[in-house]
């Protein structure tokens, strides 16, 4: 019963619930004793808050369904030393624009919490912060750096 | 497989120059068995400064070695740009980075680990098998010495030298007296994470005598429990920009003999920064007792 409801609200979250394939689980994390690494749930929302925080970064996602309702989805990321030096910041993940994210559920069903995988913007730039392999090659820019 | 040997022979003390010498397809090969914490960090930033050893050695007014400088901290270059604006993680996959998107750091040659008396290691097995829980310090609680490991930054005077910690769990500092007293008789000192330190030089060696260590925190990762029985003594030895540093657990309640893990620490340009608040969002949400990475 409680699986029903959960996955309508998903759905009613525009959420799209599919078998993780590409992405290889995150070694470094135990990741599987808190998150489903078996689902991938997809999301469109704003970065409305960012919790710099030791052990996990915070990311907390705006999601808005058909009437308009908005869900925060707490998702969790990689430790803060992880990105010291690379120049993603705070300021960035911030910036307001929707985002597409993929994120692995919780395993517990505490509803709209996960751990994130990816971030990807209207013009072509993402942030891929749950693991696999980086492209061969830089990939070539696609938008103006903001 | 070359590298590996090279390392091997070398020791830890090497792993600075085994970075500088091994050749940069070494650093591209085997990425994914590659990334090996705790001293992965320390040969990132051995890496950065493949001379630092063969630089002179300062010594203050008093004629010790000078120790005052930043020496480790946690590394990123875990995140990587890609393009203009992109970034990836490479963890699982890859290895720590000297820097963002540059080469990845070699392979750290594994502590040894500590060696419990037969009885014990049941209870060794338990406490890791329920890490997740067990270990406070995935739930914000201090590491405690020795498992905060070496200093990050040291400030020395002539009175008493202070090893500072920015830590994923805390920020943490340590004074330790250099005015020739002895271990604390006050019996209001309770037992506690970073004990009751005094220090004094043998040599030009540093020697950091700890004491009054509380057994609510591990040795290491993976239930390397303590009792408070335990002393540390840590010596640490400036060779040029880098400092040898080594670690004795005596816990002889415990331990079968005692543990011994070295580390040579690369004086480092950065500034030690303020390690952000822990808060641990996770208890509560483990549905199981899955290993997770801890090691400093």
């Amino acid at each position: 019963m409680r699986t029903t409801v959960r996955t309508k609200k998903r759905l009613a979250l525009a959420a799209v619930v599919a078998l993780a394939s590409a992405l290889p689980l995150v070694a470094h994390h135990a990741v599987s004793a808190e998150f489903d690494s078996g689902k991938v749930v997809t999301l469109k929302g704003v970065v409305s808050k960012v919790d710099w925080v030791n052990p996990h970064i915070f990311i907390y996602l705006d999601v808005k369904d058909e009437n308009g309702k908005v869900t925060t989805w707490r998702l969790q990321s990689v430790p803060p030393m992880f990105m010291k030096g690379s120049g993603l910041t705070k300021e960035k993940l911030l910036d307001g624009t929707e985002a597409t994210v993929t994120a692995y559920p919780a395993k517990d069903g505490t509803d709209a919490f996960g751990f994130v995988l990816k971030l990807a913007y209207p013009d072509g730039h993402f942030y891929n912060l749950g693991g696999g392999p980086a492209p061969a090659a830089p990939v070539p820019a696609q938008a103006p750096a903001k | 497989m070359e590298f590996r040997l090279t390392t091997h022979a070398a020791g830890i003390v090497g792993l600075g120059l085994a970075a500088l010498m091994a050749p940069v397809n070494a650093f591209c090969q085997n990425q994914a068995t590659n990334y090996g914490p705790p001293a992965t960090s320390y040969a990132v930033e051995a890496a950065r400064y493949p001379d630092a050893a063969s630089k002179p050695t300062p010594h203050t007014a008093d004629g010790h070695p000078d120790l005052t400088g930043v020496w480790h901290h946690f590394f990123g270059g875990l995140v990587a740009k890609v393009g203009d604006n992109s970034f990836v993680v490479n963890f699982g996959q890859s290895v720590p980075r000297s820097t963002a998107g540059g080469p990845p750091a070699p392979k750290a040659m594994p502590d040894p680990e500590p060696e419990y008396k037969a009885q014990f290691m049941a209870k060794v097995k338990k406490l890791n098998d329920n890490q997740v829980k067990e270990d406070q310090t995935l739930h914000c609680g201090p590491p405690g010495v020795p498992r905060i490991g070496p200093p990050q930054e040291i400030v020395q005077t002539s009175k008493q030298v202070v090893f500072l910690y920015a830590d994923s769990t805390g920020n943490y500092w340590r004074a330790i007296p250099m005015d020739g007293r002895g271990l604390s008789t006050n019996p209001e000192l309770e037992d506690s994470y970073n004990g009751d330190s005094i220090g004094r030089w043998d040599g030009d060696t540093l020697v950091v005598d700890v004491t009054r260590l509380t057994d609510d925190s591990w040795l290491a990762d993976n239930g390397f429990f303590h009792t408070n029985k335990l002393h540390v003594v840590e010596r640490l030895r400036r060779v040029g920009d880098t400092i040898q540093y080594q670690m004795t657990a005596d816990d002889p309640a415990v331990l079968a003999k005692p543990w011994i893990i070295s580390r040579t620490l690369t004086l480092q340009p950065d500034t030690l920064d303020e390690a952000a608040r822990c808060v641990d969002n996770d208890a509560g949400h483990y549905v199981n007792s899955e290993h997770h990475d801890n090691a400093r």
